[in-house]
């Protein structure tokens, strides 16, 4: 069987469904939506906490109503979608394998592509934490599928390594369903999740947070009888003498996620090691012509309201590529990270729209800061800097039009 | 006179203003650091009855899920939480459930009712052909 599509996108969380909508809404007429599992939504299923759709849809929408109203949505447009559907492979000229109970092995030609894969979580191999291998170790999301879909709680007595925003919300979790978490612990000297989520997560329910401590050793034969934690210096090197046993029978790991790639890579789309995501322009295309990447599969947002952002870019431009309105235009330029800046997306301006960037700066400033794009003349400012909130910025194309050179971004006290 | 310092870290919005509030035998004198007019508001709420929206699950029979997730349909006193939780202990739903459907009247005497936040077919009442067959829990 063979299937034909103007735009398909791949991946039906909060990216995949924005875009599909926003192709739609693009003038695509035949759009096509790819999930590999049951039902469309991606993870927003098991995120039954609220604050997702803040700025889009000024509500605060636990993440099951998020995915029920932009499905609803979507079941007033003639967008097809497959469920339980895998892609095998992604070629550089478009051409999608893929496999379902209901179709076997099929084969999709489309005139552009939209990744919108998302992201995996780093597991306990990542960070290489010492001792044995027993049960009792999850990583947060799945201690989260199993709590809010499944119905089984993973332990009683919990340690909580990380201090992302999944692991805040799971100690919360865990605690309302009766378990109790000992603690969270953060290699950092600054928390990794929102402030907000700290207060409501974690203060509301007395439950401690050690910044610059981690897990070093993990203790148990069946079953977690404990873990040891120590203190780390400015280098994230353990103290020596600062080991102390905490006993519990679950560790959770909130320590990162990861753009989940394979498909691009296979696709010939060229990787940066900065984002872990696929090289792309401000109208989120990749380096492969009519392949569009948003979302977590880019790079990993804080926030639902920017991934659902990136995917009405990439669906926009996805298309506009799909109906022939793309032409050459100027040569790219590179927008490359400058003075206390770790991370930013896209990383090139192809002078074809607005430029929506996102940066993250290396170091806290807790004062105001200027945020320069040289060689503009632009000073944009900010009250304040930290690295595990991103910043959003709009540079319009009118103010990018004269760029000959690379764009160097910098986050400095103002 | 009797001073009293408080600080409160905002969950308004993602930025988490610092607010620093002075009281003056308990009355509010001043409040600092709030960046916009709802991190006062936040306080002053805080100061009289800290309030929050309460998120969890209650278990659903005949559902391809075990849980179905449900909400307080308002901030409801943080005080009680765990009353509410308590009241939603023996809870049992039955698919087909609606999003927002009301599970629980006025939970816990706070005025807020349990909606649900998704829906939630019965198994076999697929006659949806956009869907495949149900394969439950692989993996």
């Amino acid at each position: 069987m063979d299937v034909e599509a103007d735009v398909t996108v791949i991946g039906s969380g909060p990216a995949g469904l924005t875009a599909a909508l926003h192709a739609h809404e693009s003038g695509a007429k035949n759009v096509l939506l790819l999930e590999r599992e049951e039902e469309l939504g991606g993870i927003l299923k098991q995120c039954i906490h609220n604050g997702f759709g803040l700025e889009q849809f000024k509500k605060d929408y636990t993440g099951p109503e998020y995915a029920e109203r932009l499905i609803e949505d979507l079941g007033k447009t003639n967008v097809q979608y497959f469920l339980n559907t895998m892609v095998l492979s992604l070629s550089p000229d478009k051409a999608i394998t893929a496999v379902s109970p209901e179709k076997g092995l099929f084969h999709i030609k489309s005139r552009s592509v939209v990744l919108a894969m998302g992201c995996r979580e780093r597991p306990r191999s990542s960070i290489n934490i010492p001792g044995t291998r027993p049960a009792g170790v999850y990583t947060a999301g799945v201690a989260q599928r199993f709590v809010n879909i499944d119905g089984y709680l993973p332990g009683k007595q919990i340690v909580i390594l990380g201090s992302g925003d999944i692991g805040l919300i799971m100690a919360r979790r865990l605690t309302l369903e009766g378990a109790q978490v000992k603690g969270v612990y953060e290699i950092m000297d600054y928390p990794g999740g929102l402030k907000r989520n700290i207060v409501q997560c974690l203060n509301d329910f007395d439950i401690p947070l050690y910044l610059s401590h981690t897990v070093t050793e993990i203790q148990g034969r069946e079953r977690v009888k404990g873990v040891v934690v120590s203190k780390v210096d400015q280098k994230m090197n353990p103290i020596g003498g600062s080991e102390q046993f905490i006993p519990c029978d679950t560790l959770l790991l909130s320590v990162g996620l990861i753009p989940e790639n394979e498909l691009s890579k296979e696709a010939g789309i060229e990787l940066t090691p900065i984002t872990k995501g696929p090289v792309t322009t401000e109208t989120m295309e990749t380096r492969v012509p009519g392949i569009f990447s948003c979302g977590n599969v880019s790079t990993v947002f804080d926030l639902v309201d920017y991934v659902a952002e990136t995917g009405m870019i990439a669906a926009r431009n996805a298309a506009r590529f799909a109906g022939g309105d793309w032409k050459k235009g100027k040569n790219p330029v590179e927008i490359i990270p400058g003075e206390n800046v770790r991370m930013l997306f896209p990383q090139r301006y192809s002078f074809k729209d607005d430029l929506i960037l996102f940066v993250r700066c290396a170091k806290p400033i807790e004062k105001p800061v200027k945020i320069e794009l040289s060689p503009l003349e632009m000073r944009l400012k900010r009250l304040y800097a930290r690295p595990n909130e991103m910043i959003r910025l709009k540079v319009s194309r009118d103010k990018l039009k004269d760029v000959t050179g690379p764009i160097e971004v910098s986050i400095t006290e103002r | 006179m009797n001073v009293e310092k408080k600080h409160f870290t905002c969950i308004v919005c993602p930025i988490g203003c610092e607010i620093d509030v002075e009281l003056q035998n308990g009355n509010v004198v001043s409040i600092n650091g709030s960046k916009c007019e709802k991190g006062k508001e936040f306080v002053l709420q805080e100061l009289e009855e800290a309030m929050r929206i309460l998120t969890t699950t209650v278990p659903v029979k005949g559902a391809k899920w075990a849980m179905l997730p449900v909400r307080t349909d308002k901030p409801v006193p943080k005080r009680l939480l765990s009353k509410v939780i308590e009241q939603l202990a023996d809870i049992e739903l039955h698919a087909p459930v609606k999003m927002y459907h009301v599970i629980v009247k006025d939970v816990a005497g706070t005025d807020a009712n349990i909606v649900a936040t998704r829906n939630m077919k019965k198994v076999n009442q697929r006659k949806d052909a956009k869907e495949a067959p149900v394969s439950r829990k692989e993996g």
